[in-house]
């Protein structure tokens, strides 16, 4: 077994161990913790193709910021409510279209990709000549975008505390 | 192929997840699963189609931008929810005010 091999493997143990932490948890601490391992798997397979950028934007924006601003609202929520933030609800037949999208998904893509392990991809080095260069209307898109969302974070809280 | 197994397997998940949490914050981690297989289907597309790397890159990197973005503004009307009347829950949420 190679090394690529383990790599994919373990990138991919992470992926579906932590959805699968999230999708059967009942402790609201314990769907974080799976939802991180899951965005480090994700993490982790951006490094397997070689997108070593990708990757660590994913740990920096994810792990480091959206993980702990989860937190903080699941704070604020579990304490206004004094009770388990989490009920459990499994249900056979969102099962059935949560098989059936993904069978779908596979049967309908299956015919795109080659081989079962992918090829490594290029290194990131070019990315700042790209997102500064072709790319930089949709860079300045997305900065204006988190402009946005945060000015509308600010104007969503300053409404509920108004009221 | 074997991304496209793993990224449709936890793109099913997070589908359930969504189908059925009863819980915005549980609502929402789904979501965000849905996003990163998705994410990930995309990078692993263009690695095997011959898009350069670097395209692959900014492309996966406005995702994470909007998928960011989209947790913000989903943590603020929960946060909001909650204060308004200690709810956080999908089937509490019946009406919107225009």
């Amino acid at each position: 077994m190679s090394l690529d091999t383990v790599a994919f493997a373990l990138a991919a143990a992470l992926m579906v161990g932590g959805a699968l932490g999230v999708a059967l948890t009942k402790d609201v601490m314990r769907l974080v913790v799976g939802l991180g391992a899951f965005l480090l798997g994700v993490a982790g397979m951006f490094l397997y193709y070689g997108h070593a950028f990708l990757a660590t934007a994913q740990v920096f924006v994810y792990v480091g910021g959206v993980l702990v601003l989860m937190i903080f609202a699941i704070m604020v929520v579990h304490r206004a409510n004094g009770r388990p933030v989490l009920e459990a609800r499994h249900d056979i037949g969102a099962a059935a279209i949560g098989a059936g999208v993904s069978g779908m998904l596979f049967m309908t893509l299956r015919e795109s990709v080659g081989g079962w392990l992918p090829q490594s991809g290029t290194p990131g080095g070019p990315i700042a000549v790209e997102l500064l260069g072709r790319s930089i209307v949709v860079f300045e898109l997305a900065g204006g975008l988190l402009l946005i969302a945060l000015v509308a974070v600010l104007v969503i809280v300053g409404a509920g505390e108004r009221r | 192929m074997s991304a496209l197994v793993l990224c449709a397997a936890v793109f099913g998940l997070g589908l359930y997840v969504v189908l059925t949490r009863r819980e915005l914050i549980a609502v929402l981690a789904g979501a965000e699963l849905m996003l990163g297989a998705a994410n990930v289907q995309l990078v692993s597309f263009a690695s095997m189609s011959g898009v350069p790397g670097e395209s692959a890159q900014a492309l996966a990197l406005m995702v994470l931008v909007v998928a960011a973005a989209e947790v913000g503004v989903g943590m603020a009307i929960i946060v909001t929810l909650s204060r308004r009347s200690a709810r956080s829950r999908t089937d509490d949420l019946q009406e919107v005010n225009g």
